[in-house]
């Protein structure tokens, strides 16, 4: 591999708890993968997305995006770097109240001007680009509508275009589809997988399901205990590994 | 045993407390029936308020006139008319008055009103039986360059109209309102910057735990001052009046809305936060976009909350000086004019029960 557009080295995150949600972590991403990190519910998908853009501090290790020691980064930079990584969310995570297209206008406050904030004054070709990442997840219609009046699985193509509004190099997706039902649940990845295949976003995505790891997946790396169980194509994750990954007792789910 | 042993002495000790609770606070059930006679006449009055009074109708023209200048331009009349003899008067000077048109035989007053509008009487009079009178007085020493002859003239029915005490009663009521708003917003102006400091899920580093903290101890300390002994302090620093009930209000309103509001801001949901910082907002953006929103609804509904809890608060705190209504009422209570006391209370109930129902409603639609 040539220099890896995102490298994780020895990450270890132990939460002031005392519970340990990363052991010495290490893999390299190259752009463009669309990596899939499975595991158990605690198993610390979570933490290591977010040890990632800074949103957790991680206690050990060094996590490099592009070139960039994200762990040495100060406050300013750290800032400079998340406006490139876009975040999308189990929950969501939009402003409820607000309407559909100021939570898609959200992605661009790292590029805007503080004192445009406090009168939340968009130029109109932030808002038209607003309107244009609406229509790409087909929701443009919705743009007036207040976020909490639109379904689940509408709210996480706003998720997506509020990533989108970013240009972002590298999607972190936090469990996407674990409070989607599984037909939206494959619409909403699809939206995913386009920006990876077409805009050549490299993708760091959790997910519940092996069958939709497998679907997505160009690459799956695993996660028990907080330790890095295996890191493959998943064409290679057979009975054995999956029992290894999930535990003895554990029956594999197909999702449609 | 010795569980039982110990039982039994807190029982013991429950019963002393209770046994000599009972002496010092010289509880004598008694008195509420043998001294009945005494608060019989206070529940009377109170539930007689003074709310409509009763006053003869009167015929009444106004003539006026001038000191030592031409004679002032007299308005068009009708019905009952009054002649002066001279218009164009001095102090002293004898005039004559023909009144005409007034009702027959009825008792009348000639007034003198001053240049400030203050009355005197200058005679008393008896139209004829064809409603007229003629009538002699002197000009009264008086203030200013003009003053208006002025002859009433009672008639036999009588009119209701709001009384004196209503009508003060009502102006103090609006005082009150108005106080308590004036109380909230001073609060609300202060409260809002000091609650975001002292929110937790906001504190970030040991600086912003310490202005946490700094924070949350100054809301502490005010919100334990009675607002009764603010008013106190306050009618002493800036007098007696509805400004010092203002500030005492706001003081206390600063503390409690500080709390309220910080414990709003620490039950947002942290994800939308979570996501606004993750795009490479700044500070100030993420709290523009993922806090405020979040917390505008509870911030509406414990504001206006506040101000309805105000208006009950500044009734008492008239007591001591803090003007409104409060005030007017402890003066009532003081002279013992129990009727017009009733008044008072009773227009403060009402209005607090409409405050009341009015700021639920508004609570309803907001959350």
């Amino acid at each position: 591999m040539a220099r890896p557009f995102l490298k994780v080295e020895g990450l270890t995150k132990v939460y002031p708890g005392g519970v340990r949600a990363l052991q010495d972590v290490s893999f390299e991403v190259a752009r463009g993968e669309f990596v899939v990190v499975i595991g158990l519910s605690g198993s610390g998908k979570s933490t290591l997305l977010r040890c990632i853009n800074r949103l957790v501090e991680p206690t050990a290790g060094s996590v490099w995006v592009d070139g960039v020691e994200v762990t040495a980064l100060d406050r300013e930079g750290v800032r400079r770097l998340r406006r490139e990584i876009g975040m999308i969310f189990q929950q969501f995570n939009l402003v409820r109240r607000l309407p559909v297209l100021t939570n898609v206008l959200t992605g661009r406050l790292g590029y805007v001007p503080a004192w445009w904030s406090v009168f939340n004054y968009w130029p109109p070709d932030l808002v038209q680009r607003a309107l244009d990442a609406l229509e790409r997840v087909g929701i443009r219609d919705k743009a007036y509508v207040r976020a909490d009046q639109l379904s689940g699985g509408q709210q996480q193509r706003v998720g997506i275009a509020r990533a989108l509004m970013q240009e972002p190099k590298l999607i972190l997706a936090d469990e996407p589809v674990a409070s989607l039902d599984p037909a939206t649940s494959h619409s909403v990845l699809r939206y995913v997988e386009e920006l990876n295949r077409r805009e050549g976003i490299t993708v760091l995505c959790s997910l519940h399901f092996l069958s939709l790891a497998r679907r997505y997946g160009t690459r799956v790396i695993a996660l028990k205990e907080g330790r890095l169980v295996f890191d493959g194509p998943p064409s290679e994750i057979d009975a054995h590994r999956f029992r290894q990954i999930y535990g003895e007792d554990a029956v594999e789910v197909e999702i449609a | 045993m010795t569980g039982r042993g110990l039982r039994l002495g807190v029982v013991l000790l429950a019963v002393a407390a209770f046994a000599y609770g009972w002496r010092v606070t010289r509880i004598d059930l008694g008195e509420l029936v043998t001294k009945a006679h005494l608060v019989r006449p206070l529940v009377r009055d109170l539930l007689r308020p003074e709310v409509l009074e009763r006053v003869p109708r009167t015929q009444e023209v106004a003539v006026p006139v001038a000191l030592g200048g031409p004679p002032p331009p007299l308005g068009a009349a009708r019905g009952p008319r009054v002649e002066v003899s001279s218009r164009s008067v001095r102090v002293g000077q004898e005039v004559e008055l023909r009144g005409e048109g007034f009702a027959a035989g009825r008792p009348g007053r000639l007034l003198w009103r001053d240049a400030t509008g203050a009355p005197s009487q200058l005679a008393e009079f008896t139209t004829d039986a064809r409603g007229g009178f003629v009538l002699w007085v002197r000009i009264p020493d008086t203030l200013g360059d003009r003053g208006e002859l002025v002859a009433v003239v009672g008639l036999p029915q009588t009119v209701w109209r709001p009384s004196e005490t209503l009508r003060l009663v009502a102006e103090r009521m609006v005082e009150t309102v108005f106080l308590a708003l004036m109380g909230t917003a001073m609060g609300v102006a202060f409260a809002v910057p000091l609650s975001f400091l002292g929110a937790r899920n906001l504190a970030h580093g040991p600086v912003g735990l310490a202005v946490y903290g700094a924070s949350r101890t100054v809301l502490n300390v005010f919100r334990s001052v009675e607002p009764l002994i603010l008013a106190t302090v306050f009618a002493v620093w800036v007098g007696i009046g509805p400004f010092a009930g203002v500030l005492a209000l706001g003081v206390h309103s600063v503390a409690s809305l500080g709390k309220l509001y910080s414990e709003a801001i620490e039950a947002i949901d942290p994800g939308p936060i979570e996501a606004v910082e993750a795009t490479g907002a700044s500070r100030l953006q993420v709290i523009r976009y993922a806090v405020i929103p979040q917390i505008v609804p509870q911030f509406i509904a414990f504001t206006i909350y506040r101000w309805d809890i105000n208006v009950r608060m500044s009734t008492v705190i008239g007591f001591v000086g803090g003007g409104g209504i409060g005030f007017l009422l402890v003066q009532y209570i003081n002279l013992l004019l129990w009727q017009k006391a009733a008044t008072a209370v009773w227009a403060i109930t009402l209005v607090v029960a409409l405050m009341d129902y009015l700021s639920a409603r508004v609570r309803e639609r907001v959350v």
